[in-house]
């Protein structure tokens, strides 16, 4: 017997209300944009807000439909699939799964630059008694292992870690062996300026499957002056040393970041023009940061956000195009921040996580075994400020550290959804928090919004990524989304008939 | 290809399967087997015992007492090695399995829970269960060399309860390394203890194909004319993810989809991100389509639009894409390297067009039905460029 | 939902505005307060239950069509603030259950299926696989 047919309207009824699920919002480009508690979001038409707030909106609009599917609203007429919201806004936060995966050892405090900017002690290349001991490195590489992560990367930095390579070379079978017996992945990478690198050097990374990762400013009048050396050739050794590593470890095994200064402004298509000119595949495009020797020498280096804003979008302009061209290379913080607004996904970048990066995505031990919450913390205590100074080695365990006053502090601090500015922000979930950087700028770890640097920078960001977006051009769409996922472009399909 | 056929039928108490031979056999080897006689082939005079059954096109004469079907209606797509079912009470002979085709399918009941408006295989209220699980476990047992894919069809196997873990389970004792695809509307597995049941059989090649046709719930549950199947199928993708079984997402394109389809890929990236490949089918004029054919008809050349900017979104978010059921004529150029050979062997055609088309080794052709109803935009492509060969799938 | 505000400035560099209580709260109005704070010395004043005054003095030296601009933008800024109160009203609760399972264990704080089965053949069986799931047909 053939069952009946049913028309629309039994299965899609117009429902006479409706219930709002969690959002948040605000006016770009003449329209409103909805941003849900799982970061997906909608640009609507000026208007909706208000209509959804007073419960107007017509159900029966393409509109609501959408609202609905999206998951803003929900009605009677079927499940509001909270388990499936749950279960998104879940994900979003998936980097705090196992816990502190980015583990840094700063082997040594010496180092043969000056820079401007630097937040290292400027120590001459003899004492040695700036570096770490085997003690200290035994208990650093357990602490690291009683993470939970089932991956764990060791990042080694300085001052300059080459020049203590026999205290790396401690380490890294220790390590290994750790890894091996606790079942965990390890990755290792050394931060260097590369300028004492050896061939020698180079051949045990290759044998240890040790990535490098070196500092490359833009074209040599722009690194030379960021970087002084006895010498002035800061530039010189740089590619040199870029040329020597891809050799023998391979050109996927090396990476370059930049550092921004106020020499850099106005040069972004230089710099990104060197990059291409040295095969890299990504730039990172990230401000200074305003810790140690920045704060002293602000008049320097000091410059307004504004001018880093426009910069950053310059590089953006500039580096699409060059992509547009055929060559293949991305920025970093777009991608951070795409990974955020535009993937199910949270980012791995410690510093753009919300609850904070800081102890819960990295650690790094000094070399006299004191313990901080991040690169910057560390930089804090080098003017003589521990706040976030967790503990020590040879007297904590991974449990103290993390029930100590300075984390339950920093852990008070670390979520923007409890934060005044960030808990109406539209942007919440693309956003982070980051309690050392406002402690450092404005003496307070919760931060004042209005003020800060670190919340203009990223909303003006945002907000320039949402123009990018909402235009959806769709070459542009097609370079970032080959960012995001890492993959080459998909090829258009030449036509066939 | 033809799968039925009916005859007379004398002897019977129950159905039969068996694998045909239309080789005289030893006693020894008769057991699993059905002797077959082809029209004008002549039926030796010796004792036929053993055998499960007979099959003759002609008529049998003598009144043996094996239970056999004759007189058949048509028989030249029986071939030696088939495996079919004999059904006594009307004289069906259905093939249940060809080991020289590509697609296999395991069918395991009529018993659905969804009425889609454009369900290839309509319904019945009748429970079929028992007797269909006999015989597929029979079918299963009987299959010389386990081939490399098999899908699991119906109806909704869901329904078949614990008889479903009894296939599988079967299945994964028999042939461990045939890779199993279970077409299923997904609903059962929204209750949490169902999945992970399903996933306690810890079949090592299993992977669901589950369709929805909207992001907005009323529009799914009309095309598939169930409520609250949509807020069942999305939980179901959960559930079954959750327990590591892995999914595929099937959508049928016509006038009901086609609307919503780039709003649809959008909600399966966010919603149904683990979904390890999405189907993007085109329409079969069969079982309940011609009814309904109003309310589903679009010709797929003007939906090329729609299909594109669907599968841009996906490719580009590093989703597995697949395009089934379309010619290449009908195609944007752009979309062929999706496009699959996805149509059985056995429900295939090409039209007389199709001859003189350059782009033919690569098609994957019409359904059988298309006949009827087809795009008015097929049409034989008279020369590919340089690099097409690479690009056709 | 008429904001009237008028502009009366002592100086060049400050402007008063009136704020209908009934409409824009008091939180909404410090949040407001708050985001101007980077370019304003903001001063509330409760005139009465029905009217706040605030006074934007600017940090630095700003024109009478820039204070214009500002009055407009002091205005939405808080009528936002304010519809976003009204969403919190309707949401902290599902928001808070969301949460709440967002962080619980897998299967602890879950719903159960919702709807009805649907197969005629299953829900005339009285003793079934599917007896959890026996809804009565819509």
């Amino acid at each position: 017997m053939a069952r009946a047919f049913y028309p629309l309207e039994r299965f899609a009824p117009t429902p006479p209300t409706f219930h709002l699920l969690p959002f948040r919002f605000t006016r770009l480009n003449g329209k409103e944009l909805l941003v849900n508690e799982a970061g997906e979001f909608l640009f609507v038409p000026t208007g909706t807000v208000q209509s959804l707030a007073d419960e107007r909106l017509d159900t029966g609009s393409a509109l609501y439909q959408d609202l609905k599917a999206k998951q803003f609203v929900y009605d009677d007429s079927s499940s509001p699939l909270l388990d499936i919201l749950a279960t998104k806004v879940r994900t979003k936060f998936d980097h705090m799964c196992g816990g502190t995966k980015l583990h840094i050892f700063v082997v040594t405090l010496r180092c043969e630059h000056s820079c401007e900017y630097c937040q290292v002690s400027r120590q001459t290349a003899t004492r040695g008694e700036f570096d770490m001991s085997p003690a200290t490195a035994d208990r650093a590489i357990a602490m690291m292992m009683d993470s939970p992560a089932s991956a764990v990367t060791l990042e080694f930095q300085g001052g300059e870690p080459l020049l203590a390579f026999d205290v790396i070379q401690y380490i890294i079978p220790r390590a290994k062996r750790q890894a091996r017996e606790r079942g965990k992945d390890l990755d290792i990478v050394v931060c260097t300026n590369l300028a004492c690198v050896t061939d020698d050097i180079l051949l045990y990374f290759r044998d240890e499957g040790v990535k490098v990762s070196t500092s490359l400013d833009g074209p040599a009048f722009l690194h030379n002056k960021n970087r002084p050396r006895p010498g002035h050739n800061s530039y010189e050794k740089a590619i040199e040393g870029i040329e020597r590593s891809r050799a023998i470890l391979g050109m996927e095994n090396v990476a370059a970041l930049m550092t921004t200064t106020a020499a850099s402004l106005g040069h972004a298509a230089a710099i990104v023009d060197e990059y291409v000119r040295r095969e890299f595949h990504s730039i990172f495009l990230r401000p200074i940061s305003p810790y140690g020797f920045a704060v002293k020498t602000r008049h320097r280096t000091g410059y307004e956000m504004d001018r880093f804003l426009e910069f950053y979008k310059e590089g953006l302009a500039h580096i699409l195009k060059v992509n547009h061209d055929g060559y293949r290379i991305a920025e970093v913080y777009t991608q951070i921040l795409l990974t955020k607004i535009l993937t199910p996904h949270s980012t791995r970048y410690v510093d753009m996580q919300s609850p904070a990066g800081e102890a819960w995505s990295v650690l790094v031990y000094n070399y006299d075994g004191d313990v901080y919450a991040s690169d910057e913390s560390r930089m804090l205590a080098e003017m003589r400020d521990w706040t976030f100074r967790l503990g020590n080695v040879h007297k904590d365990t991974r449990r103290s550290l993390f029930t100590g006053d300075p984390a339950l502090q920093l852990f008070q601090a670390s979520c923007n959804q409890a934060l005044a500015g960030c808990s109406d922000c539209a942007f919440q979930p693309y956003c982070a928090a980051d309690p050392v950087y406002h402690h450092a700028t404005q003496g307070d770890m919760y931060g004042h919004r209005p003020t800060s640097g670190f919340c203009a920078r990223n909303m003006e960001v945002i907000t320039h990524l949402f123009s990018l977006i909402e235009e959806n051009d769709r070459n542009t769409m097609r370079i970032l989304w080959s960012w995001v996922t890492g993959k080459p472009l998909t090829k258009e399909v030449v036509a066939c008939a | 290809m033809r799968l039925t056929t009916t005859g007379v039928a004398r002897n019977f108490e129950q159905s039969i399967v068996g694998v045909l031979t239309t080789e005289h056999l030893p006693r020894e080897k008769r057991t699993e087997r059905i002797l077959f006689f082809a029209a004008h082939e002549a039926i030796p005079a010796e004792d036929l015992s053993g055998y499960r059954g007979l099959l003759s096109h002609d008529e049998l004469h003598g009144a043996p007492s094996l239970p056999y079907i004759h007189r058949l209606r048509e028989s030249d797509h029986l071939k030696d090695g088939d495996i079919v079912v004999l059904e006594g009470n009307a004289g069906t002979v259905r093939s249940l399995y060809r080991p020289y085709e590509q697609h296999h399918h395991l069918f395991v009941t009529e018993r659905c829970n969804s009425n889609c408006l454009m369900c290839s295989q309509p319904p019945k209220d009748r429970d079929d269960v028992e007797a269909l699980t006999e015989r597929n476990l029979e079918l299963i047992r009987l299959i010389a060399a386990p081939p490399p894919y098999l899908t699991i069809t119906g109806g909704e196997p869901t329904l078949l309860g614990d008889h479903l873990f009894t296939l599988i389970a079967q299945l994964k004792a028999s042939m461990p390394d045939t890779e199993l695809h279970m077409l299923t509307n997904g609903r059962t597995f929204a209750w949490p203890d169902y999945a992970r049941r399903f996933a306690a059989l810890e079949h090592p090649n299993i992977s669901l194909g589950i369709p929805l046709y909207s992001d907005f719930a009323g529009d799914h549950d009309f095309v598939v004319q169930a409520k609250g199947a949509f807020d069942q199928t999305v939980a179901g993708f959960h559930q079954a993810a959750r327990n590591g079984i892995r999914v595929e997402v099937r959508v049928v394109l016509h006038k009901l989809t086609i609307p919503r389809l780039t709003k649809l890929v959008e909600y399966i990236y966010r919603n149904l991100t683990f979904a390890e490949h999405i189907a993007l089918m085109g329409l079969e004029y069969t079982g309940y389509t011609p009814r309904n054919i109003d309310a589903l008809w679009i010709d797929p050349y003007d939906y090329q639009d729609e299909l594109e900017e669907a599968v841009e979104y996906l490719a580009v978010r590093n989703m597995n894409v697949s395009i089934y059921n379309h010619q290449l004529c009908v195609l944007r150029p752009a979309l062929w390297s999706y496009a699959r050979k996805s149509i059985s062997d056995w429900k295939m055609l090409y039209l007389p067009e199709c001859e003189r088309c350059s782009a033919l080794p690569a098609c994957g052709g019409l359904f059988q039905w298309a006949v009827k109803k087809h795009s008015e935009h097929i049409h034989a492509i008279a020369s590919l460029p340089p690099d097409a060969a690479q690009k056709c799938s | 939902m008429d904001q009237s505000g008028s502009i009366t400035t002592p100086d060049a560099h400050c402007m008063a505005v009136e704020i209908n209580r009934s409409i824009v709260s008091d939180e909404a109005l410090l949040k407001t307060c708050y985001w101007f704070s980077r370019e304003f010395v903001c001063e509330i004043r409760n005139r009465n239950d029905q009217i706040a005054d605030v006074l934007l003095t600017s940090r630095n030296a700003a024109s009478v069509a820039d204070l214009a601009s500002t009055k407009d933008a002091f205005m939405t800024s808080a009528m936002d603030f304010a519809l976003r109160e009204k969403i919190e009203a309707r949401t902290s609760g599902i928001r808070d259950l969301l949460l709440a399972k967002a962080f619980s264990e897998s299967g602890v704080l879950e719903d159960e299926p919702q709807g009805v089965f649907g197969d005629a053949v299953e829900e005339a069986k009285s003793e079934s696989m599917f007896k959890i799931l026996g809804n009565p047909r819509s």
